[in-house]
């Protein structure tokens, strides 16, 4: 199978460019990330992110054949040959296929991804209703893989300014959470052209969220809360 | 550029102008195509009726203020250099202001 995969080495000094690869030992039902340690056998200078292998901890987000998924569950049968492999769009690369993460790491811990509460800590858990509970599903599901926000061409050209699609989703998950007591100062903290309002509802998020999530309708959501509240 | 209600308040405003806009054209094309005015004199007197020319009136700042939300956008988006973008900005205020200078002075003329 053939594989074209981006190189760069800043220490070198050498301009990115393309490599091509051929990896000859297929197994069926093999995935993109274990062809990837294959050719690395062989090649041990090509860098990649990896940890889980299962499309849990999203370390390995990349650029396949210009969409962006986690290589751990691709099937290579899924795939066009040849398999162009470029790092996630839009951020700086470190080298090859692992880029800086700064600013999306950045813009997550901005929507304070954690409940606040204001009262006393109660004597037993804080507890919710199944039907309170059902409203997190779609939302916490999230593993910050990046698919979605650098796939996003506000993120693209905001990454300072905009939140950007997984950020937000999390920002709608604390929102939307019976148990936090931070609305207002969540939404004031959403306010502005840039934070949120530079989403022009593309929707490349929910097209290329590896675990099927739709930040789209979660901004819309905050939108609508924003909405109600301004009343 | 970031009063506390700005975005959300651009994105309601820009929803809100869409769907006049949309009603309005609909209903001048209903106009159109049905042509209860065919000669210049008939159109004059068409704008001159108060529902049209209010109307009218109403589509022109609801068209400019559509614009501005989303032209601004657009440069909010691509023009980074503060100097260019403020440029850009008053350039694009005033032709959105003379076009609806010269816009509203014709539907005053045509009464």
């Amino acid at each position: 199978m053939k594989f074209s995969i981006y190189r760069y080495n800043p220490e070198t000094g050498e301009k990115p460019y393309m490599q091509e690869y051929v990896l000859r030992d297929i197994d069926p039902g093999m995935m993109l990330l274990e062809a990837l340690m294959r050719l690395k056998q062989d090649d041990e200078t090509l860098s990649f992110r990896r940890s889980c292998r299962e499309g849990v901890c999203g370390s390995d987000a990349m650029n396949v054949n210009g969409r962006n998924m986690l290589a751990c569950i691709t099937p290579l049968a899924s795939l066009r040959e040849p398999v162009v492999i470029r790092p996630l769009p839009g951020r700086p690369v470190i080298r090859d296929l692992v880029v800086d993460m700064s600013d999306f790491y950045r813009q997550y811990r901005a929507v304070k991804p954690y409940l606040i509460v204001n009262d006393p800590e109660p004597e037993v858990e804080r507890l919710q209703t199944p039907e309170e509970r059902e409203r997190l599903d779609g939302l916490y599901e999230c593993i910050l893989c990046a698919c979605c926000s650098t796939a996003c061409p506000s993120f693209w050209w905001n990454p300072d300014r905009f939140l950007g699609p997984a950020a937000l989703l999390q920002a709608w998950r604390f929102l939307a959470d019976s148990r936090d007591q931070a609305t207002d100062e969540r939404l004031q903290a959403l306010e502005g052209p840039y934070r949120m309002f530079r989403c022009h509802t593309i929707m490349n998020c929910v097209d290329v969220c590896p675990k099927g999530l739709n930040p789209t309708r979660a901004i819309g959501r905050i939108k609508h809360l924003m909405l109600k509240r301004s009343f | 550029m970031s009063r506390p209600a700005h975005g959300l308040y651009s994105w309601i405003v820009q929803r809100l102008s869409a769907i006049y806009l949309a009603v309005f054209i609909l209903y001048v094309l209903e106009q159109w195509i049905f042509a209860r005015a065919t000669t210049y004199e008939q159109w004059k007197a068409w704008l001159a009726s108060p529902v049209n020319n209010i109307g009218m009136g109403v589509f022109i700042v609801t068209l400019l203020l559509h614009a501005w939300i989303g032209a601004r956008d657009i440069l909010m988006d691509y023009v980074h250099n503060l100097g260019l973008r403020l440029t850009l900005f008053a350039l694009l205020i005033l032709v959105l202001l003379l076009s609806g200078v010269w816009a509203l002075r014709s539907l005053v003329l045509v009464l």
